[in-house]
């Protein structure tokens, strides 16, 4: 894809500043308020349940819906610019792709850097090369000249990651990309991220509801959960309860670990290194006293004791 | 044989001359774009879409726009009242499936039966003005792609022509949207146009394709070769090169068998599409259990 003008360095790749929006007839807002930054190479997860904003947030980002209140910057530009110059990587949920079509795995690698190529114009062998280099950074370059068709699940992931960082993007946006994938894959994928950080020095933001994809492979966690959906169980899913779920995902990860959620406007997760994290989180209470988790935790080669911070009210 | 007798004949010759020019860039077209319809499950829309074309065709009917005879200017005429009541039935089945909560098929069956109870009274009421003069039920289901003119011959020549370099044109963008609907917005592609794009070119193709195999075979052309074609290759240029070629070795079997056994031409070209595809994938079967016995023996 060619980049109409080259991207001038920012300090934050993302920004968000209070950013709101609903989809037309529904209850309740999708998201509320969210302000939050990501740094140039940085690798946020944003956590959250299902349904609770994070694919609107990622369409947001890739100018996919129209901002309502708020503003939203990618490396400076308005989210419909940084995407039609390339400069957003986007890896979906589930690959909802034609995979009966007749195509190599070149060719879909190679689509996002020709899809607006003026049409009398050839594919250039240096477009070519730039998909295969994409291929051999995931770990996937004896792929290329199968059918898309034939791959196994973790295969056509990892040709998807591809296809996001050919363009050479400067934020690469995952979306829940390890379901279905076992506690080794997730492993080999947090891999992967780090790798691709140091070698395209990309800024990655990963949306996942499983806390294991986010805590194995950011540095920086952010809980989203705009509404907490009480469709189901209105007086069930307390803080308490959510607390309680994470602490065994957590556990999974870190080992012994102790979680606890309390009413307040932040969130503080300190994993491993103890970095001290923001946290739009608020499971049920209105948007600007939201609920939110406090997680602590410590590997779990380190026999990983876990605290419970004390309970913080919404400043 | 007949045939040699017939294309030996000048005057039968040019009596059939603009049947094979139809039938040709007829099969070129359909051929191409059958891949795509198959590979988007588009089938039963555009069997909505053509069936539709049956009400449009009511409104020529009354209007006097129908028979071989017809000028350039009167071809175009019916073609565009046509090719209207395909467009206002692919926008309405998307409306209605988008909008009011309808599925999609039952948005199709809705307006299929709309326009076909609106085509039967038009044209029950026009053929029953013109008489013996009327071209008659058989070729306005199925085709009669020997008796059609000058006229419809250019009329279709220059719009398949207009489709393929539309095609041509917008390929990139297309295979990325049909490939990836859901994700290709995300990497700088149009998110509704290629849709748009693909739509008009399947109504445009489905109402000149009905010259070619009538309202009810219309969609088989547009299905057929594209299936065939996925069924031996899977490589995309290689797939639409099957593609154009079964279709043009299906109107040369199917114009055969008709004038050598006096068998509707539309009915015998679909015919010869849907034995193509039963053999390639018998074919393809035969592989698989070939390359399965050779690995059972590895």
């Amino acid at each position: 894809m060619s980049r109409v003008t080259p991207p001038t360095p920012h300090e934050h790749t993302l920004e968000y500043r209070g950013v709101s929006f609903s989809y037309p007839g529904a209850d309740t807002p999708a998201l509320t308020s969210i302000s939050f930054a990501v740094h140039a190479g940085e690798r946020l997860g944003i956590l959250g349940p299902n349904g609770g904003g994070k694919s609107t947030l990622l369409k947001l980002t890739l100018g996919l819906l129209d901002l309502q209140a708020g503003e939203v910057r990618v490396c400076g530009r308005s989210p419909r610019e940084a995407r039609r110059e390339g400069l957003v990587g986007y890896v979906p949920q589930k690959v909802d792709a034609e995979l009966a079509f007749p195509l190599s795995v070149r060719q879909v690698v190679v689509m996002p850097l020709v899809v607006n190529l003026a049409p009398w114009k050839r594919v250039p062998s240096e477009t070519r090369r730039r998909a295969d280099e994409a291929l051999s950074m995931v770990g996937a370059a004896e792929l290329a000249d199968r059918p898309i068709g034939a791959l196994s699940g973790g295969q056509l992931q990892r040709v998807m990651i591809a296809r996001a960082i050919a363009p050479r993007p400067k934020l690469l946006l995952l979306d829940e990309p390890t379901v279905g994938i076992d506690v080794a894959g997730q492993r080999r994928f947090a891999e992967l991220l780090q790798s691709l950080r140091e070698r395209l020095g990309v800024t990655i933001v990963v949306v996942s509801h499983d806390i294991r994809t986010i805590a194995a492979g950011c540095d920086r966690v952010a809980c989203l959960a705009r509404t907490l959906h009480f469709h189901d169980a209105p007086s069930g899913l307390s803080p308490q309860v959510l607390g309680e779920v994470f602490r065994h995902d957590i556990a999974e990860v870190f080992g012994d670990v102790h979680v606890d959620a309390h009413a307040a406007a932040t969130c503080h997760v300190d994993a491993g290194d103890h970095a001290h994290h923001h946290c739009c989180d608020h499971h049920g209470a209105p948007p600007s006293a939201g609920v939110t988790l406090n997680v602590s935790a410590k590997p779990a080669s380190a026999a990983a004791s876990v605290n419970k911070e004390s309970p913080r009210e919404n400043a | 044989m007949k045939t040699l007798e017939y294309l030996g004949d000048p005057i039968m010759r040019g009596l059939f001359l603009p049947g094979i020019v139809t039938g040709v860039a007829i099969a070129i077209v359909c051929a191409c774009l059958a891949v795509l319809v198959v590979l988007k499950r588009m089938s039963f829309i555009g069997q909505g879409v053509s069936h539709a074309a049956f009400g449009g065709m009511g409104v020529a009917a009354v209007l006097g726009l129908t028979g071989a005879s017809l000028t350039a200017a009167q071809a175009m005429g019916q073609f565009s009242i046509i090719l209207s009541f395909c467009l206002a039935a692919a926008m309405i089945v998307a409306w209605m499936s988008e909008r009011r909560g309808t599925s999609a098929d039952t948005a199709i069956g809705i307006v299929l039966v709309a326009s076909m109870t609106l085509g039967a009274i038009l044209m029950h009421a026009a053929f029953k003005r013109q008489g013996s003069q009327g071209p008659g039920w058989e070729s306005v289901l199925f085709g009669a792609i020997l008796s059609v003119g000058w006229s419809d011959a250019i009329v279709a020549a220059i719009v398949s022509l207009a489709i393929l370099v539309v095609l041509w044109w917008e390929r990139r963008k297309l295979i990325f949207w049909a490939f990836d609907e859901t994700s290709a917005p995300a990497f700088g592609a149009p998110p509704r146009s290629p849709r748009i794009v693909l739509m008009v070119l399947l109504c445009l193709s489905i109402v000149t394709a009905m010259k070619l195999a009538g309202v009810v075979l219309a969609t088989a052309v547009l299905v057929l070769p594209g299936a065939t074609a996925l069924a031996m290759s899977r490589k995309l240029s290689h797939v639409i090169a099957i593609s154009v070629g079964a279709a043009l070795v299906s109107l040369v079997i199917g114009l055969v068998a008709s004038m050598e056994l006096d068998w509707p031409p539309g009915a015998c070209i679909v015919g010869a599409m849907t034995l193509l595809y039963a053999l390639a994938r018998l074919a393809g079967l035969a592989r698989e259990g070939g390359l399965a016995g050779a690995r059972a023996e590895a």
